[in-house]
């Protein structure tokens, strides 16, 4: 065995102790993240209801999932919420831009806009579904402005529900893209700045010529962190505002996992193979953003 | 001096009109809900955005709260599994973050890949086998099987992030503690520990306020009332108090209060964890 070629006998007691260190979070990763992977496969290809139905189905779960349009449905609206993203990382660039010129008072004005994340999207999800509810205080708003008639059910409404939606999304996460943002614009150096500062250099070409470019992959870190987290994390703001209705108008890939498994009627085999199909979606994106980053920070960064 | 000028005031002044506006606006929501919670059903209806009335705040809402919705015990609940998830991830994330840092062994990159690369893998995906496991081995509607899975879920962006600060230091200083004669464990504590304290300390708060937030696992795992966390709990509090909105807003304070409290007294350490960017 030459696992150790190369190991000084001493190495190769540490790296025993190593393996041992990682061990414990090795095995929660392995038991509760990569096996059930590997199950959830195998069974996206059975009629699986969690009690009496195993058999092997063959592709008919994929079938019924694309046939039926419901994948295009659904896709749709991940797809339709992921224009939260260029919204929260502009809006967070604007903000940590002007955070960076360090007016008084700027630390505090930083832990406000931060101060959604740390509320539970339950939480947020049933508020704005109160205020965005038909007796609701942006309806009650819209009324008293005049703009009685554009009030409306905006969550029971299907033109209303998704972009509703966005707007919530990009409100939470604002702050964080903030404060990631402006972390990156901290190792800028210093003198860089106060010396255009003192030479006369305008906002805009300070910000432009000297920020910018220089937080280019800061930026894509943001924008692949919240691609991810909108694909993968929305469930709690979709149960608390709109349980993916009306119909399945605001229901998205993962939500949809939810649903068939959990919520209605055992449905095990064909949740699985809505889980693989997940898998493969946030993977390939995935793939595609890291490749325009890498891109992105040759050409700039 | 020039950056006294006219316009460098009139510049400053905008940034803040700008940012005080933003301030506001993510303020208010939160605000709402707490300036409602503490009115009658009829002074919210006659206006939702006045001020409570603050000689006599509607305290009623929330002794009916923990009275008739039992809302402290499903408080206690949410902290036992929150404070369980972050005992057992710390220990088993400063561990594996000590020897991917420190230790030089094989196929080190390849396991630490490995680890991040479950990070792009959704809950949702792999919920339902993990699911059917637990209940065979009595894991489901047990705050065990949601630690268990918590920690599975907040591992990868801590060894990330612990990994990144443990490699900060020198290793002078761990060989002088090995000469010195400490053990394997008394490094750990007596170097490790404190020098990566600013990584350790983030994912406490930080993976605390996660799991108490967190909706998805608990409300698959725990099926008892009795069991359930506080956020699982709300579709029942919104669900019976329909109509009632200052009910359900005193609710949702009490759920969201002890998150805002931990921030309110560490958003320093908070803010500045997260301005490294490591975690989301």
């Amino acid at each position: 065995m030459n696992l150790f070629k190369g190991y000084s006998p001493n190495e190769i007691k540490k790296a025993k102790i190593a393996y041992l260190c990682i061990l414990p979070a090795l095995l929660f990763l392995l038991l509760v993240r990569a096996v059930p992977i590997v199950s959830v496969f195998i069974k996206s290809f059975t009629n699986w209801d969690g009690l009496y139905k195993n058999d092997f189905v063959g592709l008919k779960n994929y079938k019924q999932l694309f046939s039926s349009g419901m994948f295009i449905n659904l896709f749709k609206n991940n797809m339709y919420l992921l224009l939260s993203v260029p919204l929260q990382v502009i809006i967070g660039l604007v903000v940590a831009v002007l955070l960076y010129e360090h007016i008084p008072g700027w630390q505090v004005y930083r832990a406000i806009f931060y101060v959604p994340q740390i509320i539970s999207l339950v939480i947020l999800g049933y508020l704005f579904k109160t205020m965005f509810g038909l007796e609701g205080p942006i309806n009650q708003m819209l009324t008293n402005i005049g703009l009685g008639n554009v009030a409306c059910d905006w969550l029971l409404n299907r033109e209303t529900a998704l972009p509703v939606m966005v707007f919530c999304i990009t409100w939470y996460s604002i702050g964080w893209q903030t404060i990631v943002i402006l972390g990156g614009m901290a190792s800028i150096d210093t003198s860089v700045f106060e010396a255009s500062r003192l030479d006369g250099a305008s906002f805009w070409d300070r910000t432009f010529k000297i920020v910018l470019p220089m937080i280019v992959s800061v930026i894509s870190y943001c924008i692949v962190m919240a691609v991810i987290w909108t694909l993968t994390n929305m469930f709690a703001l979709i149960y608390s505002m709109t349980g993916g209705g009306p119909g399945y108008e605001t229901m998205t890939l993962d939500y949809f996992i939810y649903d068939k498994a959990f919520e209605g009627g055992n449905q095990l085999g064909y949740a699985c193979a809505v889980s693989v199909i997940l898998l493969l979606v946030v993977l390939i994106i995935t793939a595609i953003e890291l490749k325009i980053s890498n891109k992105a920070e040759e050409k700039w960064g | 001096m020039r950056n006294k000028s006219f316009g460098f005031i009139i510049g400053r002044v905008i940034i803040i009109l700008i940012l005080t506006i933003l301030a506001v606006s993510f303020l208010y929501p939160i605000f709402y809900m707490f300036n409602n919670s503490l009115k009658s059903l009829t002074e919210y209806y006659i206006s939702p955005f006045a001020i409570f009335n603050l000689a006599a705040p509607k305290w009623d809402n929330f002794t009916a709260m923990i009275t008739q919705f039992k809302i402290i015990k499903l408080l206690r609940n949410s902290f036992i599994v929150s404070f369980f998830t972050v005992v057992v991830l710390i220990f088993a994330g400063t561990l594996a973050s000590y020897a991917f840092a420190k230790i030089k062994f094989p196929a080190h990159d390849a396991v630490y890949l490995s680890f991040l690369v479950t990070l792009f893998v959704p809950a949702q995906v792999t919920m339902i086998p993990m699911y059917i496991n637990f209940a065979k081995v009595g894991l489901v509607n047990n705050w065990t099987g949601v630690v268990i899975a918590n920690v599975a879920m907040f591992l990868p962006e801590t060894v990330m992030l612990m990994t990144a600060q443990f490699k900060g230091i020198p290793n002078e200083i761990i060989e002088a503690a090995t000469i010195d004669g400490c053990s394997f464990f008394g490094r750990l504590r007596n170097v490790v520990i404190p020098m990566g304290w600013p990584a350790i300390s983030l994912t406490i708060i930080f993976f605390f306020i996660n799991s108490w937030n967190d909706l998805f696992t608990p409300m698959i795992m725990l099926k008892s009332m009795d069991k359930r966390t506080v956020m699982v709990a709300l579709n029942q509090l919104i669900g019976r108090f329909t109509g009632n909105p200052p009910f359900q807003f005193a609710g949702l304070v009490l759920a969201a209060l002890p998150a805002i409290i931990v921030y309110i007294f560490l958003q320093k350490s908070i803010v500045n964890g997260m301005s490294m960017g490591a975690i989301k």
